[in-house]
């Protein structure tokens, strides 16, 4: 497997006069961890919709796996869509084993499969209760094992957090950490930017519709610029201290007494540099904090004012209680 | 095909490991069972009614009587005229008439001669004895002497059989009344009803099946047509239950959010070929047990008839069984299937819940009922204009073809119709493939449906798009 598993040429997506999805370009790297990133409305499902053939695009191609969507390219995806459902009156065992069977599995391989992640996910002694019996995070983990089941070379999963309790959103990354250990490229989408933080080494972000951001994690945090805060008490010019140390600082805010100055920070050079030329340039220094760059900020800063009410607008978690 | 064969296995799996399943295996005999013993356990259950009739003269009670006498009589006469002709001894049908259901009506004497005095007897407060014991008087009939008229008294008015007789026997009486008095026997009215000349129904064929089969007009000759009836029935009876499953199957698995996972497993085609074939495979099935039950209660029951009635039974399954029949009734089945039953599966991928699913059935459910209409017209009238200008119209055709092929219709006519039901079957599959996929995949809704087809009505689209926006 040489290929990238994903790619997508250019598609734009209409539903009327709605347009979901426009000119969107991305590839997805073999073995890589992708997160895919946006508020809700922001053409990530329509996306990949689009890019496992479920929905075509109006224009644009995708490829996957080297072709355009078919039997044989999407039998090595696992997918895990954000709206679940089970068949009820089935059971854990014979949901993962149809499944894996529909991806080409033998009958006798797809049900020592299903015994295997039952087991592994501790949910053995459920394997023979009827889907509807099962617990919404038990249904959950039916439904992310039967992703799982043949063993796929590219996970996609669309909002896979979503309804899952803390606990079992840390099973859920472990799982995917598991995954790419194993070999598996993974693409998911997520509006919580924290799960990309944590997992991805490449990010898209998408808004409107448009895609505004690709690249890596420290691509991403490189948007806002690094840098740290420094706090002083009166009226000391930090900007004028520092720039004899080759340090842009500017005013921020003021905290009561406590006013906030914004170093920015080139490359090769850290916050602790900053910390250092501050003291032997003998600044008042009330406060200090290295900048924390975080994806939520650089999607603001990317999609602009309307993009972050979106965010406003939707919860950063979804707990399942 | 792999795909196919795994979806139609799930489906099929889910139909008959439901409850649903085997209540409606079992419906279908318990239905003639109980169809079978209706008519003797209604005769054997109905009560023993008293009547009483107050006149000056013995005219009208011993009429009533008569009448009740005389229709028992017929009936015996006919049965022992069917009973001759499959060779059954007389014997067999003693006491058969008792379980033709016969209201059960016997004259007692008047307890009183008005009504004011008879209302205790009447309102069941007072009984009478009587040859089946102690009861209240059902009903009493006052034949006033003044030639007025005759009054009908009953608390139970809704229980017929005496009251429709009493108009019967009141025009006989003055019939033979009338005659009497000019002079003329009142029974020679009757003895020209006898006189009629049989009227004798013969079939014509060439000279040289006449040689064989003769020209009576037989069981076997008027049995295509009653089986060609009762095959319409049960189609129209299999696609409007099969229609259900699929509409449920359908909601049901909108309902479960499914989709999306078995498109990126299963090509939408695929997964419809495998639902279809789930339920085809449900229905026959069914109707392989229904079968099956039928060839051992009638070998079983053939068995135990003489040999002439065994014949008669034999030569009117044969004339159900022949190839112009069935051949089509299996054409028809299966696309007369695949039309509805799209429809049907189309319908439940916009509905979310069977509420929904009652909106755009209701039409769906009107068309299913017009080939209702047109099957007693064909039934009545095969060859008729009317009967053959619908049966080009695909949704009347499955069930015409077959009501007209006891008249032997041209191979031409069976193999344009057959491949009209054809064409239609997969233009109506591909249409539903797209109205399947707007509601799977796009979750099209049961909205969508009706603005899309408020957009079809001339000056109702500027409205809809009002509505919309």
């Amino acid at each position: 497997m040489s290929e990238n598993p994903l790619i997508i040429s250019n598609a734009t997506k209409r539903f009327g006069f709605f347009t979901a999805v426009d000119d969107l370009n991305m590839t997805v790297p073999r073995g890589g961890i992708v997160g895919f990133l946006g508020p809700n409305g922001a053409g990530k499902s329509t996306s990949l919709r689009m890019a496992l053939g479920v929905m075509n695009a109006d224009k644009g191609s995708i490829s996957l796996f080297g072709a355009p969507p078919n039997q044989t390219s999407l039998r090595r995806v696992g997918f895990l869509p954000e709206e679940r459902g089970l068949y009820k009156k089935m059971t854990p065992r014979t949901t993962i084993a149809y499944f894996a069977r529909l991806k080409g599995l033998s009958k006798r391989d797809a049900y020592a499969r299903a015994d295997e992640l039952l087991e592994t996910a501790g949910l053995r002694k459920f394997s023979k209760t009827k889907n509807s019996k099962l617990s919404k995070g038990m249904a959950q983990k039916v439904q992310i094992l039967s992703t799982l089941a043949h063993k796929p070379d590219f996970l996609i999963l669309d909002e896979p957090f979503s309804g899952l309790d803390p606990v079992n959103q840390q099973g859920l990354e472990d799982l995917i950490i598991a995954e790419h250990a194993r070999g598996a490229t993974i693409l998911f989408s997520t509006h919580v930017m924290e799960h990309a933080e944590r997992l991805c080494d490449s990010i898209i972000m998408m808004a409107g519709g448009k895609k505004v951001f690709d690249g890596s994690l420290q691509d991403a945090f490189d948007v806002l610029g690094r840098g740290a805060r420094i706090g002083v008490r009166g009226d000391f010019d930090v900007g004028t201290a520092l720039a004899a140390k080759g340090f842009a600082a500017t005013e921020d805010d003021s905290d009561g007494d406590t006013h906030w100055w914004r170093v920015n920070l080139d490359q090769g050079r850290n916050a602790q540099d900053v910390l250092r030329s501050a003291i032997d340039a003998q600044v008042p220094i009330a406060g200090f904090m290295p900048d924390e760059a975080r994806l939520r900020d650089v999607f603001v800063k990317l999609a602009g004012p309307q993009a972050a009410m979106a965010f406003q607008s939707n919860p950063a978690e979804e707990v399942a209680v | 095909m792999r795909n196919i064969l795994l979806v139609f296995r799930r489906d099929y799996m889910s139909y008959v490991s439901a409850w649903g399943f085997w209540l409606g295996l079992a419906a279908m005999p318990l239905l003639i069972l109980f169809g079978a013993f209706m008519g003797g356990w209604a005769a054997s259950t109905t009560p023993v009614r008293y009547y009483a009739v107050i006149e000056d003269a013995p005219v009208f009670g011993p009429a009533i009587e008569d009448s009740f006498a005389r229709e028992r009589e017929e009936i015996e006469d006919a049965l022992g005229e069917i009973a001759g002709d499959v060779g059954l001894d007389a014997s067999a049908i003693e006491g058969a008439t008792d379980n033709v259901s016969l209201p059960d009506f016997v004259r007692v004497e008047p307890p009183a001669r008005t009504i004011d005095d008879l209302r205790p007897w009447l309102l069941g407060e007072r009984e009478i004895d009587g040859p089946d014991g102690s009861k209240s008087l059902f009903a009493a009939i006052i034949v006033p002497a003044d030639g007025g008229p005759i009054e009908y008294w009953s608390e139970e008015i809704n229980v017929d059989g005496l009251t429709s007789r009493m108009n019967r026997i009141s025009r006989n009486v003055a019939r033979d009344q009338f005659l009497t008095s000019a002079n003329v026997d009142p029974d020679l009215l009757d003895k020209a009803d006898d006189a009629a000349r049989k009227v004798e129904q013969k079939r014509v064929r060439t000279e040289a099946e006449e040689a064989s089969a003769g020209n009576e007009v037989t069981f076997a000759d008027q049995a295509p047509r009653f089986i060609a009836l009762a095959i319409c029935y049960f189609l129209w009876g299999v696609l409007f239950s099969t229609g259900q499953y699929l509409l449920m199957g359908t909601i049901e698995e909108r309902g479960n959010k499914i989709f999306d996972t078995l498109l990126t497993s299963v090509r939408l085609p695929q997964l419809l070929a495998g639902k279809l074939l789930a339920v085809l495979a449900v229905t026959s099935t069914m109707m392989g047990v229904w079968s099956l039950l039928g060839t051992v209660f009638t070998t079983v029951g053939a068995s135990q008839l003489p040999p002439e009635a065994r014949q008669i039974m034999f030569d009117v399954i044969g004339a159900g069984l022949q190839p112009k029949i069935i051949i089509p009734t299996l054409f028809s089945f299966f696309f007369g299937y695949l039309i509805y039953g799209s429809i049907f599966m189309a319908l439940g991928s916009l509905c979310d819940t069977v509420q929904e699913a009652q909106t755009l059935l209701s039409p769906l459910i009107l068309i299913l009922m017009m080939p209702m209409f047109m099957i007693m017209l064909a039934f009545n009238d095969p060859t008729s204009p009317i009967v053959s200008f619908v049966s080009w119209v695909p949704i009347f055709t499955p069930f015409l073809l077959i009501l007209r092929m006891p008249n032997d219709p041209s191979i031409w006519l069976v193999i344009s119709q057959i491949g009209l039901m054809a064409v239609t079957s997969f233009v109506i599959l591909w249409l539903s493939t797209k109205v399947y996929r707007a509601g799977a995949v796009h979750g099209a809704g049961v909205s969508d449906a009706t603005a899309w087809l408020k957009g079809l009505i001339p000056g109702a689209k500027k409205k809809a798009s009002e509505e919309t926006s």
